[in-house]
């Protein structure tokens, strides 16, 4: 399956020459490895298809429209878990740990939560393995393949692809599903984001930020979603 | 229930109580704390602190782990001070405290972008084309150009390589110096204080290349002109340390808590030991809740409160009673008893300029620089005499310039404050009043435009024969203040209750201060003063500098410090924290940062000056010099436009000009050698016949339009640029939210010296490049964006006005992505320019223009009455009536080894600054040591500066501040002058050599230089004029000493010789809009007014998630509880507010802190963040500046007058802003134009 993660991590990479000239390539592993629907009329079929047909100029304008200028779809992970919080800095560190132990160590100038680099890092892991840590990031690939879905971009299918790997449900580990009150009952949504006090013990900040924190900051990226709708 | 099954039978839980059973000691898992235990762990701490536009320079340690950095805490280890003042530390805020986040936020530019259409355009042309035709093949064809700055603002980058984008920029860089001239490639950064080494990287290219480095303290309308005017120093002020020295403070529209948070705490401990506080402020602002009165005046008329303050202490410690401290003070450090010649019309007198010793029999003995020699009165002789400390003395002649009582012929003098007394002549003289101009928002108060009071005067026969009268300028300053001395006549009062100018009962009807609160303070801060020796403060706040009329509250305020001694006494004085952060080791930097040492002069601009007329603001000027010329006005044509004022100061060698000619400078030398003519005799020459133009009579000629620019640790656009929306019309071309017509439209063109085309430029510059590690609001429209390092990512130098320390910056991690630190970049910029430069550019000689400079002999070069050239009132000649010309050698193919060598001429000719020079041999064979040598090429030889410590140790080394030995030469230069011995202030601190790695281990406190008129001490705080008052080096101004008469006929033609009253000005952009555009939701007119706000510093943090959590998560405007009542608006909705300038959407926030009738937006919220599309514009949102234009004011244009002399940042016109009023309503439809952007020039352009 490494050669599909490869394929996905390229596709959600600043587009170049050699992009363009690999989505056959791509094209062939998806449907060799087959855990990835990259049918003729698929959505993914379209965003390769979208390569091969544009100028690599508009291509490089749309990455960048999309993932270099707006927060909301940044592809560094923990831009959308730990945002401007101090905790992010910790995560990163375990996040590039956890390739050393993998036996990689990074070369390129990106962070260890860029989730192309992340993708790569799957395609050397045993597909079990992989899984299960994609999985750990299922509620931010919702949150962009939503996000992305709502733009028409056909950048969609590599987050369903993702999404269709790691299982499309929410990983219960550290977020948990939130209630959304309804935007016009003003009680519920002061109470529904009023952070709890801190308590100290077992289980709480285990990782050094909070469930509450987790829990608001994944809430604030869905209520940006939501207000851009209106 | 039992609870017998949850009762355990062998165990127990706890294993010990304490306290009595109140505490249980267990031994559960604790794993949990790993979790906190891992957070605080690090593999190392480095020094570093922010480099924002900030006057905090506060060090922090900055924890990296793993290559990255998690997080900041305040460093705590500074230098102490004394055992009687609280230690700086620590240092920092919630801003600083968040800063990390940036490095990997999603709004960093994390690499090299370019338009994508002038990418494919440049590919195509580059494909065919050297890289210089390349570019001119783009640059010249209009559909092409407009094809990618007519999307400005509209996306469509792309990712670009570092050497492909060094390519495209070299290329236009080298192509306009060919084309068009080297003085079209422009820059704009500000504040070098807060990253020293990062701002000279780019102004050191941009010297080397000829092109233009912009000013920035004026612009940002920081820079009080009344310092200057005063002192004749740009801005010098105590640290605020010495907050804790003062007895009385007042706090003048500064908001120390929320703006100068770092240093707030003085501000608390001082009040512990007993300090009264007065704050002035028309809001409740943070700073309110420290006062112990609360003074409110209505926004704007600060200068009325000052004036009747300034009328108490006259009355009650200068006449009623005299305190001698304060008569000393006056007789020694300030113009109070020079005479002041009066002329006489319609029967009464007019206070002229000050008699000089060139006008009288014999010039008083004198025979250099006579008629730049003020005249006084000896007390004990009755004498006529010229003392020592004039500017006549501080040139040409050595050892006189020095303020001991004393004339030119060593005869001690006492000098005469009154000519009142027995047998005192009286004459009646006329003084301007404008109260009675105020525009509907403001009180008018009729008094009559002129106020005819009696001064005492005297009779003298002039050497050629004449007799005239003259008064000091302490009795004409009396009578302006409208106190009865017993004189008789009118326009005075005895009395605190009359209404008479500038009574506090008057200027309790103008400011709405109660008189009892103003007198109240008048006095015990006067008081206070009295028993300490001046240990009265007052800090103050650019919110007063931001008005149209912003001399008249200042020169107010430091009246009242100047009539109580506390200038330049420690605990006492103006403390103005703004905008400029003191570049402490400024000698040192200037070296490097404008390539000095390897030619001169550098080509500088004041940015005012240059937006007003580069972004067509002058177009739509609706201020006329008519509103705002004195009653008293010589004779003269003076109803000219604003332009047109600026114009005539540029020719006269007052102001500076970019682009200066419109030949191109590279041309004028060739011709000149055709000429047989030096380029100075062509110059001059060419401009009487009119073969040779300057370019600022026709700013709208493509070929007087600046073409490159960069904008560099600034966010022009996002934050500072006054009249945002005429910058994206005319300068950039792009989509705008104007809405008033210009001139041309209104039948109004008012403009005699500048060209008017009917048809208005849009879009001059070809090339706009942004350095920046985020992407701000200039970057969005930006052609080029390169990304920067942060500031945990470079080596730099940072210090400021409000401590003593040098400070760090120090690269912590590498850049991330593929950013770079400013020095990087423009040295690589260096480098690829000098590659490509040949293809059309050898060594050339370019000619430079520069107005007469402050601080140089040049100074006095214009001593009594305005003449202008162009008019045939004089010849041209440079340096005297016109600016200097300058021929500079440019070596465009070695650009790259200049850059990072030392040149030649600081052996050659040396150093200095101020008006001082001294060789600086000693520290070049020093560098050389230290940072090795050129081991070839054309720098062969000189000391390295390959890297941005060597920059920073090029800095350290050649500065008197932070290397003792430089010092020690520097305050023997100044000797020379002065005739004093002041060596003793460096002597003990000669060894000492600070070094990049010194200030890395421990911030370092600078040593004392005659670049500052303060000492570092262990018995004073840095205090402003501390020199000037205790080692009698003299202010550097026309008579040496505070100037509170202003003399040149401009000052007196707009009635601005003394301090006076002046309603803000009308700018008429409210009428064009309000009620045109209905919405159904009802419109009221406020004063807009953009103080520095809390959750950002300008536009820096303010798009920071903390700090947006922590305001309301966008841009927001205050209003008061009674307006939003009459607008119907509520809390947090959606309101716009606009005028003829443009249109800005905000939610209101509706508070009873507001005073009704104003507005308050924190700048600079930027647009970038939560910013709906206007319902006036039909465009996005614009920012604080949407709704601003700038307007120029003539007086700020005077130059080649000894302290009216233009100097870099230092003198100039000034980017005013609070006089504005809007019109704020109620959204009906918030818009947030998330489809695809439409209307643009089509794609295929580019194809």
């Amino acid at each position: 399956m490494a050669r599909s993660f490869k394929g996905l991590s390229a596709l959600l990479s600043y587009p170049d020459e050699n992009l363009l000239a690999a989505t056959g390539e791509i094209r062939d592993a998806f449907r060799a490895e087959a855990i990835i629907d990259a049918a003729p009329g698929s959505v993914m079929d379209r965003l390769l298809a979208s390569f091969e047909e544009d100028d690599l100029f508009a291509a490089q304008e749309r990455y960048v429209e999309l993932f270099d200028k707006t927060r909301r779809l940044s592809l560094h992970l923990f831009e959308h878990v730990h945002g401007e919080s101090r905790d992010r800095g910790q995560a990163m560190v375990d996040l590039a740990a956890l390739y050393e132990r993998g036996g990689l160590m990074l070369s390129a100038n990106e962070l260890p939560d860029y989730l192309p680099l992340f993708l790569e890092y799957l395609s050397t892991r045993p597909f079990d393995e992989a899984k299960a840590l994609l999985g750990d990031t299922v509620d931010i690939l919702t949150a962009l393949e939503e996000r992305l879905d709502q733009r028409r971009s056909p950048y969609v299918a590599v987050l369903t692809a993702l999404i269709g790997i790691a299982g499309r449900k929410t990983a219960a580990r550290a977020v948990e599903p939130v209630a959304e009150p309804e935007l016009s009952d003003l009680a519920a949504l002061d109470a529904e984001w009023e952070e709890t006090a801190v308590t100290f013990g077992p289980g709480e900040a285990l990782d050094g930020c909070s469930i509450d924190r987790l829990r608001m900051q994944v809430r604030a990226g869905r209520r940006d979603v939501r207000q851009a709708r209106a | 229930m039992s609870h017998f099954l949850d009762r355990l039978t062998f165990f127990r839980k706890n294993v010990d109580s304490f306290s009595d059973g109140h505490g249980v000691v267990t031994n559960e898992d604790r794993s949990w704390e790993e979790g906190y235990r891992k957070r605080w762990q690090h593999d190392k701490i480095v020094r570093s602190t922010h480099g924002v536009n900030c006057t905090g320079s506060c060090s922090w340690k900055i924890y990296v782990k793993g290559g990255i950095v998690t997080w900041e805490t305040q460093q705590t280890d500074y230098p102490r001070t004394r055992p009687d003042l609280p230690n700086h530390e620590p240092r920092g805020c919630s801003r600083g405290a968040s800063y990390s986040w940036y490095l990997y936020s999603g709004a960093r530019v994390k690499y090299p972008m370019i338009r994508g259409r002038l990418l494919k355009l440049w590919r195509a042309a580059r494909a065919v084309l050297p890289p210089v035709a390349a570019w001119a093949s783009i640059a010249s064809d209009e559909t092409k150009r407009k094809s990618y700055t007519s999307i400005r603002g509209h996306g469509g980058f792309v990712r670009v390589t570092w050497d492909e984008a060094y390519e495209i920029i070299a290329a236009a860089n080298a192509h306009t110096v060919k084309a068009h001239g080297p003085d079209r490639v422009i820059g704009f950064s500000p504040i070098p204080a807060m990253s020293m080494v990062s701002y000279a990287a780019g102004s050191r290219y941009l010297s080397l290349l000829g092109g233009v480095c912009m000013s920035f303290y004026d612009w940002y309308c920081d820079l009080p002109p009344a310092s200057p005017q005063t002192w004749g120093e740009q801005t010098d002020v105590p640290e605020s340390a010495d907050w804790y020295n003062a007895g009385f403070l007042i706090l003048w529209g500064s908001n120390v808590p929320q703006t100068r948070t770092p240093d707030a705490h003085f501000y608390t401990e001082v009040r512990y030991k007993g300090t009264k506080s007065a704050v002035v402020s028309p809001d409740y602002a943070e700073a309110t809740k420290f006062a112990d009165i609360w003074l409110n005046p209505k926004q704007g008329t600060d200068a009325a409160l000052a004036l009747a303050m300034g009328h108490v202490i006259l009355r009650e410690y200068y006449l009623d009673r005299q305190v001698p401290y304060f008569e000393d003070y006056a007789r020694r450090y300030t113009d109070m008893p020079f005479l002041v010649r009066l002329t006489e019309r319609d029967g009464r007198f007019v206070p002229e300029r000050l008699l000089r010793a060139s006008e009288l029999p014999g010039g008083l003995g004198e025979t250099n620089n006579t008629e730049w020699k003020t005249v006084a009165i000896d007390e004990v002789t009755g004498d006529l005499v010229a003392p020592l400390g004039s500017v006549g003395y501080r040139w040409g002649e050595s050892a006189k310039w020095n303020l001991e009582e004393k004339d030119g012929q060593g005869r001690d003098v006492r000098l005469k404050l009154t000519l009142a007394g027995e047998g005192a002549e009286i004459a009646a003289v006329d003084f301007p009043y404008f109260g009675q101009r105020a525009t509907e928002h403001f009180v008018a108060t009729e008094h009559g435009e002129i106020l005819t009071r009696n001064v005492p005067v005297r009779s003298l026969e002039l050497a050629d024969g004449t007799v005239i009268k003259v008064a000091t300028a302490g009795d004409l300053l009396m009578a302006n203040y409208g106190l009865d001395r017993g004189f008789g006549g009118e326009n005075v009062a005895s009395s605190y209750d009359d209404d008479v100018p500038f009574t506090p009962a008057w200027a309790e009807r103008v400011t709405g201060v109660k008189r009892d609160a103003t007198i109240t303070v008048a006095r015990e801060f006067a008081t206070n003063a009295e028993k300490t020796n001046g240990r009265s403060m007052i800090i103050i706040g650019a919110g007063m500098n931001h008005w149209y009329h912003m001399d008249m509250g200042y020169r107010g305020v430091i009246n009242l410090l100047v009539f109580c001694g506390a200038i330049g006494q420690s605990g006492g004085g103006w403390s103005h924290y703004v905008g400029q952060e003191k570049l402490r080791p400024q000698t040192g930097w200037t070296p490097l940062a404008f390539a000095l040492d390897w030619s001169r002069p550098p080509r500088h601009q004041n940015s005012t000056s240059f937006f007003y007329a580069h972004t067509d603001q002058w177009r739509y000027e609706t201020l006329t010099a008519a509103e705002i010329i004195s009653p008293t006005a010589p004779e003269g044509d003076w109803n000219q436009s604003l332009i047109d004022y600026n114009v005539r100061a540029e020719r006269m060698g007052w102001l500076p000009s970019a682009p200066q000619l419109r030949q191109n400078p590279l041309d004028i030398a060739r011709l000149a050698e055709a000429a047989g003519l030096s380029p100075k005799d062509y110059v001059a020459k060419g401009l009487k016949s009119g073969e040779v133009e300057l370019s600022c009579h026709d700013p709208d000629d493509p070929a007087n339009w600046p073409r490159n620019m960069f904008v560099w640790r600034s966010n022009l656009l996002g934050s500072s640029g006054k009249g945002h929306e005429y910058f994206l019309k005319h300068l950039l071309g792009t989509t705008h939210g104007v809405m008033g017509k210009d001139l041309g439209d209104e039948g109004a063109v008012l403009n005699k010296e500048v060209v008017w085309h009917d048809e208005a430029p849009q879009g001059k510059l070809d090339l706009l490049v942004t350095l920046d590690f985020r992407m701000s609001t200039t970057c969005v429209y930006s052609d080029i964006v390169l990304p920067t390092a942060t500031w945990y990512e470079k080596n730099d130098l940072n210090t400021s006005d409000m401590h003593p320390f040098i400070h760090p910056l120090s690269a912590a991690v590498d850049p991330a992505w593929e950013a770079r630190s400013d020095w990087d970049i423009y040295k690589g910029l260096a480098r690829v320019f000098s590659e490509v430069a040949p293809e059309v550019l050898g060594v050339e000689t370019d000619v430079v223009l520069t107005p007469i400079q402050h601080d140089t002999p040049g100074e006095i070069a214009q001593p009594f009455d305005v003449v202008d050239w162009k008019r045939g009132e004089a010849e041209p000649i440079p340096g005297l009536t016109m600016p200097a010309v300058a021929a500079v050698t440019r070596d465009y193919p070695n650009l790259y080894a200049r850059f990072t060598a030392l040149g030649p001429l600081m052996s050659e000719i040396g150093n200095g600054g101020k008006g001082i020079s001294w060789k600086t041999q000693h520290e070049v064979d020093a560098l050389a040591a230290l940072n090795g040598v050129q081991p070839s090429g054309p720098a062969k030889g000189l000391p390295k500066i390959e890297t941005d410590i060597d920059a920073t140790e090029v800095i350290l080394m050649l500065a008197p501040e932070t290397n003792g030995e430089v010092a020690v030469k520097a305050w023997e230069a100044l000797s020379k002058a002065t005739g004093r011995e002041h060596v003793h202030l460096a002597l003990p601190k000669e060894d000492e050599k600070i070094r990049f790695r010194d200030i890395q281990a421990q911030p370092r406190k600078i040593i004392s230089s005659p670049t500052w008129s303060g000492i570092e001490s262990e018995t004073v705080c840095y205090n402003a004029c501390y020199t000037n008052v205790h080692e009698l080096i003299p202010w550097r101004t026309l008579t040496g000493r505070q100037q509170l008469y202003q003399d040149h006929l401009w000052m007196r033609a707009f009635g601005e010789g003394f301090v006076t009253w002046k309603p803000p000005v009308d700018l008429k952009t409210v009428p064009v809009v309000k009620g045109t555009k209905p919405n159904g939701n009802k419109e009221i007119v406020l004063n807009f007014i953009t103080p520095h706000q809390k959750w950002g510093i300008h536009s820096t943090y303010t798009d920071n998630l903390l700090m947006l959590t922590l305001n309301r998560g966008g841009p927001v405007v205050w209003i008061s509880e009674t307006d939003a009542k009459s607008a119907e608006i509520v809390d947090n909705d959606w309101v716009e507010v606009f005028n003829a300038n443009g249109a800005l959407t905000a939610r209101a926030v509706v508070s009873q802190r507001i005073k009704p009738g104003m507005m308050l937006m924190y700048h600079a919220q930027e647009k970038i963040v939560n910013t709906p599309g206007s319902e006036m514009t039909g465009h996005r949102g614009g920012i604080h500046n949407s709704v601003t234009r700038t307007v120029l004011k003539p007086t700020h244009m005077i130059g080649g007058y000894a302290q009216q002399s233009y100097g870099f940042n230092y003198y100039g016109t000034v980017g005013s802003n609070r006089d504005e009023f809007i019109v704020v309503r109620k959204m009906s439809h918030v818009d947030w134009l998330e489809g695809p952007a439409k209307d643009f020039a089509p794609r295929e352009a580019a194809e």
